[in-house]
């Protein structure tokens, strides 16, 4: 019974953050632009809105499955990322589950939702799909390597364990080990979709992207999933190099932080192609990566 | 007499599986004088030969499809035969004699492929034998250090021998597991050979490499401590192989996703995974061992699926190559969910086991400290979601590309058996990922004198690391997945299908059946423009081989211009070198 | 009357055979004796086995001293002559049942065949070093008729080039026997080989040279061998079959038998012939990737083979030469089993060019399926003999610790399977316009069958048969019984 309450309340507590992070982010937005831009709430109105469509097109069962399976994969997602530390509330089955898991459970869902694409039978969506893929290459290299080193710092792959040793502030994981940190804030960038990472499914003359056969109700499952996605991701990062949080409140505010530097950085940036930023991700981030196994695991090693 | 026949084939198919159960104790005879040949089951055999127990029979059921091929039924006998003489062996000579009656088996098989070309069945053959005298002549070194051809570790032996013997034994077993440079007889031979022989040379010959790559370090028994020293928490000397295996599975995955044919893209999709074996091989570990293992486990498996997946595809429809297909979702849904599970165990994405396989050796990387393979690794395991699409987009969505593919039937049931018998065991592991750990891993890490990995259960895989549970994950998902369609379904509003296939929103005009509408043949094509991915897919090692080739043509014609048809000359010579040998003599000893 | 079960027969029983050959014309029984002189020959061996294992035979035939044949029949010689008579047997019932050209059956041809293996037989028996030149002479004889029988242009040219390069071979070999008569007054081997040592320095050099040309040509080692494939091309398959199957064997063994007999350390011959045999392996196989004629392929091969027995002789370790006794009789096997196989093709499809045997396998499966075999046997690959022999031979390589030799017959065994591999794709090349494939008697095969038998038999259980080759080794190379044993006999 716990289990079931706190998975709904996990997955309730993911999707308030979502849409409010997002229409914040709308807003944001336009106010640099110097637009008035939407409320607050917009993400959930147009969330909303594409629930209750009446009509809803589909090209075959597999088309129908894929949103199913990106949607299941991000409540799965979800529920294997503590939110909260030293508490009972909001887990989840995180306990069952560690890091290395939570970034393969990130790609579960847009591969199941990349076969809908195909099914469709829309050429520039499975084009969208294989740019996503190849972004995803481009990220993943790095984004695992500042992973990697934090799994290293701390010997273990779990969450949880990682959480707990960061019982002060000295002892957040971007103080003792902003490397990592910085190897990992680009790319993480590009798994949220952010600019100047967003060419797949960015709007263009010719749409093209991953959701262009996409339509109504499933449109509204793809637009959720997305919002808890990109939460959980941050609850993650939060997990990992924040210190965690105790209580939701707090988890709010850490998280937003989060949000709102990578809101920043994402803004200032011109956005780049599929293939500058792969190239982009190998050589920065993962050139800083590679520095940094050279300087933590390396050198000590060898002065030894 | 037929049928009498066709029984005693699917017996030796499964014979394997018999040996397993019935084999206690040993053999052994004298082979020459001097030589003599024992057979015995070691732990670290009896994994492979589950391999083989699975593959064998999977493979061997639909070639009994009519009509008949009795050559190749007749080739495959010693086939199998020789690989359990090959994992039998407690020897070094019942080893090469295995190891050989497989090489020329599966060459003949090959050559049952009527597209079998000349350049493919010459590097089939040059390459495997290559490899079996290099493994015969690190053999007779083996034999000059103990005095044996026993199988067993050496002692009392100088470091200069050690690395003779490894470099001997080591490039034997690489060249039969294709890392680069070493490759290239792996994709085109896989490609030509038979297509459902396809699935046994990369589910199961592909294995005997490995089998030898872990034998090779029960020869040591420092080799995975302190050969040639320690690096940061790992050997040093498998620091070497761990990068030979990473850069394998890079190039090879991009080469993977460079190719428009099925059985290509296979092929090079093997080379990739057993290169992550090699890797784990190098990192040595209880758990890399253990990783290498599972992932051998998973990717006969996922191998022998999927190539008996294409196989029917290619049956049905007479194509090969993606562009040609398409659309088959809808005509072939077994084969779609059997590559469909295939992808995903071969992606290594939870919740099927290959994840499991990959969690192992990504943890013993990080424990190993060897965080710079990690990274090489994460790009060939990432990239290959491109080419695990490509698998399955090309031939089963998008829009059907030639009228074979609009007109094909499933393929026949002596196919679809195999298919399902894997993707259940596929389902089963993923559910349990610890029970091939406890079950078959453990007692080979015992046998090596390692520690065990197994966990409290059959769900659990656990590691110093942190582990996950099987049972709950696929739970949450399966849950999750139910749960949102039917909210989903619940939800007001009505679904409708498309009325045409060509009802898309294609930038804003209207397609029609003339507009080239299946993305199969030109996916990963913009992968050239990334300056590292372009400077890998420019490169290959065909030229340097075939100007060996010629090379040796020229050298022959040298010296096939000694031999003349002029009996004069051949008497001048004769008489020339009578004359210069006595010259030499003399003034050497003088007369 | 109960005649004594004695060497001479092996000699005598041929020749008396071949000399009345007229009355066997008229009596029809010239098939019949054809094949059944070898068998009564091999079943001699059999029967004089259990005694020449424990004890040579030594057969002394005086004529007038100091002139006599002297006959010895070691275990050494006794598988040269087992295998002899073998070899004769299996070909002549391939002519026989094969029911093939008619110039192999006519009467010319049976006494040139019968003369090769008595003048074979002889030479491996013979302990007297003029004799050897008698025997010597007789078989190349009879080799360059049989070489000529075809009687078109290319097979007299080949008799007669045959001819040629063999009398120069004779007269080299005829110089050394001259100069060692000088020198030591004696012709008894034995004898010589007690008195060996006494000779000059540079005379021993001088008589070394002139015997090895002699028997260098004959027993087809670089350089002297070019001459071999160009015979064996205008031979017919199954002569050709005989000449790499015991011929050639019966020269290499009396080179190695003088070798190991008259010299007191065979070190620096031995040394020799081991580059030689290294240099004819590697040649003749790099070479043979380019050859686009069966036979011309089989003659390379062939040498290279005779190289490889060559190393392993010359070696002169118990395990590297009973490796190599055993190794003559697989590679005869072997050799028997593809010259067999080539006669059976070139009867089928008149060529025995590659490009026209495209695709024969599918048209002639059986023949394919024995040349596949015996290809397979021929690059050492097991469960054949030819692995069983070589890994004996490596083996012995491997125990002295030298690994040179190791290194380079693994290198030729891979050219060799990179030119037979082409022909077993090129035979199952699927070709939509299948040769038209001319009847074959179906009988022809059985004798290739006993051969591939063997092949596999010996390859699974060489134990069964490798007490006689260590055996044989040892009467090889242990000199002072062989002297002791023909020395007490004849004095």
């Amino acid at each position: 019974m716990h289990a079931v309450v706190d998975s709904l309340a996990m997955i309730g507590v993911s999707y308030v953050m979502g849409f409010l992070f997002y229409g914040f982010y709308r807003q944001f937005n336009a106010r640099v632009q110097r637009r008035w831009g939407p409320t607050i709430w917009q993400n959930l109105f147009d969330n909303m809105k594409f629930f209750f469509k009446s009509e809803t097109l589909i090209h075959g069962p597999m088309f129908f499955f894929g949103p199913m399976i990106i949607m299941a994969g991000a409540f799965t997602t979800v529920l294997f990322v503590p939110f909260l530390k030293d508490s009972d509330w909001l887990q989840g089955f995180s306990q069952y589950g560690n890091l290395i898991l939570i970034i393969y459970l990130l790609v579960v869902g847009p591969l199941g939702n990349a076969l809908a694409v195909g099914s469709s039978g829309n050429p520039f969506g499975v084009m969208g799909v294989t740019r996503g893929l190849t972004r995803l290459m481009g990220l993943e290299v790095p984004f695992f390597l500042g992973l990697a080193m934090v799994m290293l710092q701390h010997e273990t792959a779990s969450v949880h364990a990682i959480m707990a040793a960061q019982d002060s502030l000295a002892h957040w994981g971007i103080v003792t080990n902003p490397i990592a940190f910085c190897v990992i804030l680009l790319p993480f960038i590009g798994s949220q979709h952010g600019a100047p990472f967003d060419v797949v499914g960015a709007p263009v003359e010719v749409y093209a992207g991953p959701r262009v056969e996409f339509g109504g109700r499933l449109l509204g499952v793809l637009m959720t999933q997305r919002m808890m996605m990109s939460i959980a991701k941050l609850v993650l990062l939060v997990d990992l190099f924040l210190g965690g949080a105790t209580n939701i409140l707090v988890l709010i505010a850490k998280a937003f932080s989060l949000f709102l530097l990578t809101t920043v950085i994402s803004m200032v940036f011109p956005r780049l192609k599929t293939e500058q930023a792969v190239d982009f991700f190998w050589k920065v981030p993962l050139g800083l990566g590679v520095l940094g196994v050279i300087l933590t695991v390396w050198l000590p090693s060898w002065s030894a | 007499m037929s049928a009498i026949l066709r029984l005693l084939f699917l017996i030796v198919s499964l014979s394997p599986g018999l040996l397993l159960l019935a084999w206690d104790g040993s053999l052994s005879w004298t082979l020459i004088d001097g030589v003599r040949l024992s057979l015995t089951l070691t732990p670290l055999a009896g994994f492979f030969m589950v391999l083989l127990a699975v593959a064998a029979p999977l493979v061997a059921l639909p070639m009994l499809r009519r009509p008949l091929d009795w050559s190749s039924l007749a080739l495959y006998v010693p086939l199998v035969l020789g690989m359990e003489l090959l994992l039998l062996a407690g020897d070094f000579i019942s080893f090469f004699i295995g190891w050989e009656i497989m090489t020329w088996s599966s060459y003949l098989l090959l050559l049952r492929s009527p597209r079998a070309d000349l350049e493919t069945s010459q590097s089939y053959i040059l390459f495997n034998l290559a490899s079996a005298f290099l493994l015969l002549a690190g053999i007779l070194f083996y034999y000059s250090l103990s005095g044996d051809f026993r199988i067993g570790p050496l002692a009392g032996t100088t470091f200069g021998q050690e690395l003779i013997l490894a470099v001997l034994l080591g490039l034997a077993f690489l060249i039969k597991v294709g890392t680069l440079p070493l490759h290239i007889w792996v994709p085109s031979s896989y490609d030509q050979a038979p297509d459902l022989f396809s699935a046994f040379l990369s589910g199961a010959i592909s294995k005997m490499g490995v089998y030898g790559l872990i034998l090779l370090l029960t020869l040591f028994p420092d080799a995975l401590t302190s050969l040639a020293g320690r690096l940061l928490e790992g050997p040093a000397a498998g620091y070497l192989l761990a990068w030979i295996g990473v850069v394998t599975s890079v190039v090879a995955t991009y080469k993977a996703i460079a190719q428009e044919d099925m059985k290509r893209l296979l092929a090079y999709s093997s080379i990739a995974q057993v290169g992550y074996i090699t890797t784990a091989i190098g990192v040595g570990s209880s758990l890399a061992l253990a990783g290498a293992l599972y992932l051998a486990l998973v990717h006969t498996l996922v191998k022998v699926l999927l190539f008996i997946s294409v196989a029917g595809i290619v049956l049905q429809t007479g194509q090969r190559r993606f562009k040609d297909l398409g659309k088959l979702i809808e005509r072939m849904p077994v084969s779609f969910f059997g590559v469909l599970i295939g992808i995903i165990g071969l992606a290594g994405m939870p919740p099927l086991p290959g994840f499991a396989a990959k969690y192992l050796i990504f943890v013993s990387l990080v424990d190993a400290r060897w965080l710079l393979l990690l990274a090489a690794m994460i790009l060939a395991s990432t990239a290959a979601f491109i080419y695990c699409y490509k698998l399955i987009y090309g031939p089963f969505l998008g829009h059907a590309n030639s009228p074979q593919a609009r007109e094909a039937r499933e393929a026949p049931l002596i196919y679809l058996v195999p298919q399902v018998i894997l993707m259940a065991l596929l389902v089963l592991f993923g559910f349990l990922p610890g029970l091939p750990v406890q079950v078959l891993i453990d007692p080979v890490l015992v046998a090596l004198g390692m520690e065990t990995i197994g966990g409290a259960s059959w769900a659990e895989l656990t590691t110093t690391y942190g582990g996950y549970d099987g049972v709950v994950l696929m739970l949450v998902f399966i849950i999750a997945f139910v749960l949102v369609t039917g909210i989903f379904l619940l939800l007001r509003g009505r679904m409708h299908r498309a009325g045409s296939p060509y009802d898309l929103s294609y930038a804003g005009e209207v397609p029609t059946e003339g507009t080239p509408l299946h993305y199969g043949a030109g996916m990963g094509r913009e992968l050239h423009r990334i300056p590292l991915v372009g400077w890998i897919l420019r490169r290959g090692t065909r030229g340097f081989y075939l100007g060996l080739a010629g090379q040796m043509r020229a050298a022959a014609a040298l010296l096939g211009s000694l031999y003349v048809g002029r009996p004069q000359i051949w008497i001048l010579i004769a008489v020339v070198v009578f004359a210069a040998s006595l010259a030499a003599q003399s003034m050497l000893g003088g007369l | 009357m109960t005649l004594p079960l004695t060497p001479v027969w092996f000699v005598a029983l041929p020749l008396l055979l071949a000399f009345a050959s007229p009355l066997w014309v008229r009596l029809r029984l010239l098939m019949p004796l054809l094949v059944g002189t070898p068998a009564v020959l091999l079943l001699l061996a059999l029967a004089l086995l259990p005694e020449v294992r424990i004890a040579p035979l030594v057969e002394t035939i005086v004529i007038a001293p100091p002139l006599g044949i002297h006959l010895q029949l070691d275990s050494a010689s006794w598988i040269l002559v087992a295998l002899i008579s073998f070899t004769g047997l299996l070909a002549t019932a391939f002519i026989w049942l094969g029911d093939g050209e008619s110039y192999l059956r006519d009467r010319r041809a049976f006494i040139f065949l019968l003369l090769l293996i008595a003048g074979c037989n002889g030479m491996v028996l013979t302990g007297d070093l003029f004799n050897l030149y008698v025997f010597l002479e007789i078989s190349g004889v009879s080799a360059y008729a049989l070489s000529a029988l075809r009687r078109d242009a290319p097979a007299l040219e080949a008799g007669l080039k045959y001819l040629l390069i063999g009398s120069v071979a004779a007269v080299f070999f005829l110089f050394a026997v001259v100069l060692v008569y000088l020198q030591i007054g004696q012709l008894n081997l034995a004898a010589i080989a007690e008195g060996f040592a006494g000779i000059p320095g540079p005379m021993q050099i001088l008589i070394g040279l002139l015997m090895l040309v002699g028997l260098g040509i004959k027993a087809e080692l670089f350089p002297f061998n070019f001459w071999v494939p160009d015979i064996y091309q205008g031979s017919h398959p199954v002569v050709a079959g005989l000449y790499s199957g015991f011929l050639v064997k019966a020269f290499l063994f009396v080179l190695f038998h003088l070798v190991f007999l008259l010299l007191a350390d065979p070190g620096v011959a031995g040394a020799w012939l081991m580059g030689l045999g290294a240099a004819t392996m590697l040649v003749a196989e790099v070479v043979a990737l380019r050859q686009d004629d069966m036979r011309r392929m089989l003659a390379y091969s062939s040498l290279g083979q005779i190289g490889l027995i060559a190393l392993a002789l010359g070696f002169g370790a118990e395990a590297t030469t009973a490796g190599g006794l055993f190794h003559m009789a697989n590679h005869t096997l072997i050799k028997l089993v593809l010259f067999l196989t080539a006669a059976v093709l070139m009867r089928s499809f008149v060529s025995a060019r590659l490009a026209d045997l495209a695709g024969a396998g599918r048209a002639r499966p059986l023949a394919a399926a024995f040349f596949v075999l015996g290809a397979l046997a021929v690059m050492g690959l097991p469960p054949l003999n030819g692995f069983a022999s070589k890994l004996w031979i490596l083996k012995g390589f491997a125990e002295a610790g030298v690994f040179w030799p190791v290194a380079l017959v693994l290198l030729a065994a891979l050219i060799e399977a990179g030119y037979y591999f082409r022909w077993i794709k090129v035979l199952y090349e699927p070709r939509a316009d299948l040769p038209e494939a001319r009847a074959v008697e179906r009988w022809g095969y059985a004798p290739i069958a006993v051969a591939a038998g063997l092949i596999v038999l010996l390859g699974v259980a060489p134990f069964l048969v490798d007490d006689l080759f260590i055996e044989g080794a040892q009467a090889l190379l242990d000199r002072g019984a062989a002297l002791s044993a023909v020395l007490g006999a004849g004095s």
